[in-house]
């Protein structure tokens, strides 16, 4: 199955949400949490997501959906 | 023994074999290139450096190669330029200009294109590839040409003219994809995976992104072998800032220089402004944004480096800054018409952000100042056609003449 390594930026408003573990739940993705930080105001993750292609978009669009900010670990390649 | 030891995870410091791989497999942590310090330090002096070429390559000891021949088209060692009338108007007493857009393409991009391609051809690639917004597009399609291996480009098909022109000119192969700047990324990462080429931003960028340290070796060398006092850099993806603060590090760690205390402050256009607002913010995590500002060569909304950059500043005692469009024209007036120097957009982030800085006493007047101008104007014409002089139009005749400038005295 594919896998995509994500940063996940979280707003201050859900960082106490289990937003992860209510993806895994929604959609059939398996998730493997690598690195974290939280400051006062944001959280980020970063974290591998394995799944089919197809479910791994719909996780992506409804991490959207609740206002995290997703983007592939690469970053930005344009220079 | 080889001068390069291995890759590095910058997060969580696994190491791993100095090959074409940019993302550390456990932490998903940037690699960055490690070297056998002892094995440089022996060998390494200020003679040997000014014997060297006039390029960044007098440098070769502290870069991530093993091979003598390198593929250079003379990039590097550009002037540092005492920038009188500017410190003057900004009552800056040691105000010094890096002009980094004298390269071979009009680039500061040249110094790690020519280290990336050293590097892939060393590693056995026939093919080079960058995903660009201008300035890189330009220098990879030019090296590509010179070391005579193929090279794609790819842009945002809506790239202005000049830049489509001035990396065509090279004969690379030239993508324009059809999307925005998140779907440009995501196709380039995908082709990254698929294709075994040297892609300089995305698999080769432990080793390209070393060619900045140079800026920070010359600056210091160009200076009497010191480090500066104050430094203002552009803010793209941040590995500007952080490869200069390198440099600097690399230099004193073998004794070529005495202790750095340089502060590093950052200039970001108001428009694509991560790693300002996370400096003025007091959070180290850099939140993506969308661009949307006139200085294209910094519109990297999601900086690869920018908490690096974030941690530079805080680190040394810098200042972040903004300038919005208006002061980015005002700026790449100001540095024309004192110091005789035409920078692109970028340059006149910096210099609106230099002017900030000066204005408001956070660099301070003795302060040994550098700004680093790394483009060059004439990539981004279209940002000044309004604002620069127009010819007075006049009859072919002295009283013409004359006439048009009565205050002159004969």
């Amino acid at each position: 199955m594919p896998k995509r390594q994500l940063d996940l930026i979280f707003p201050e408003e859900m960082i106490k949400e289990p937003v992860i573990w209510e993806m895994s739940k929604k959609f059939d993705v398996i998730f493997n949490i690598r690195r974290a930080r939280v400051t006062e105001t944001t959280g980020e993750l970063v974290i591998e997501l394995d799944g089919e292609d197809g479910t791994l978009d719909k996780a992506v669009e409804w991490l959207r959906k609740k206002g995290i900010k997703v983007k592939p670990v690469t970053h930005d390649v344009l220079e | 023994m080889k001068k390069i030891s291995g890759l590095k995870c910058r997060e969580c410091g696994r190491k791993y074999q100095a090959k074409a791989i940019y993302v550390c497999e456990f932490c998903f942590g940037p690699l960055e290139v490690d070297y056998n310090y002892e094995q440089i330090k022996a060998h390494i002096s200020q003679e040997k450096i000014k014997t060297g070429p006039n390029s960044e390559w007098r440098y070769w000891d502290l870069l991530p190669v093993e091979t003598k021949s390198v593929i250079s088209l003379g990039e590097g060692f550009t002037p540092l330029l005492p920038a009188r009338n500017l410190g003057k108007l900004l009552g800056l007493e040691k105000l010094y200009i890096k002009n980094d857009a004298v390269n071979p393409t009009y680039s500061f991009k040249d110094r790690v294109v020519s280290v990336a391609i050293t590097r892939a051809v060393e590693l056995g690639f026939d093919t080079i590839a960058c995903a660009s917004t201008g300035n890189l597009a330009c220098s990879v399609a030019a090296y590509g040409a010179y070391a005579g291996i193929k090279a794609f480009v790819f842009i945002p098909i809506d790239l202005e003219k000049g830049k489509i022109i001035g990396t065509g000119i090279y004969q690379p192969n030239l993508i324009g994809v059809e999307g925005n700047y998140d779907q440009v990324n995501r196709l380039c990462s995908e082709i990254a995976d698929s294709f075994p080429w040297a892609f300089v931003n995305i698999n080769i960028r432990p080793y390209y992104a070393e060619g900045s340290k140079t800026l920070g070796f010359e600056v210091a060398e160009q200076l009497g072998w010191k480090a500066p006092d104050h430094v203002v850099i552009p803010l793209a993806s941040g590995c500007l800032m952080t490869k200069i603060y390198k440099g600097l590090k690399e230099f004193n760690m073998l004794g070529l220089i005495g202790k750095v205390r340089t502060k590093f402050s950052g200039a970001q256009p108001e428009g694509c402004s991560p790693i300002v607002t996370a400096y003025k913010e007091n959070s180290e995590i850099v939140k993506p944004i969308k661009p949307n500002t006139i200085a294209k060569s910094l519109a990297i909304g999601n900086p690869a480096d920018g908490y690096y950059a974030w941690k530079t500043m805080k680190e040394t005692g810098g200042f972040a800054e903004t300038v919005n469009d208006e002061e980015i024209i005002e700026g790449i007036k100001l540095l024309a018409e004192t110091e005789g120097i035409f920078t692109e957009t970028a340059g006149g982030v910096t210099v609106g952000v230099l002017k900030k800085l000066a204005q408001t006493g956070r660099i301070k007047k003795d302060e040994l100042t550098v700004a680093f101008i790394t483009g060059n104007g004439l990539k981004t014409q279209e940002a000044v056609s309004e604002a620069v002089s127009r010819p007075k139009k006049i009859a072919p005749t002295l009283k013409a003449f004359t006439e048009e400038f009565p205050w002159i005295k004969r």
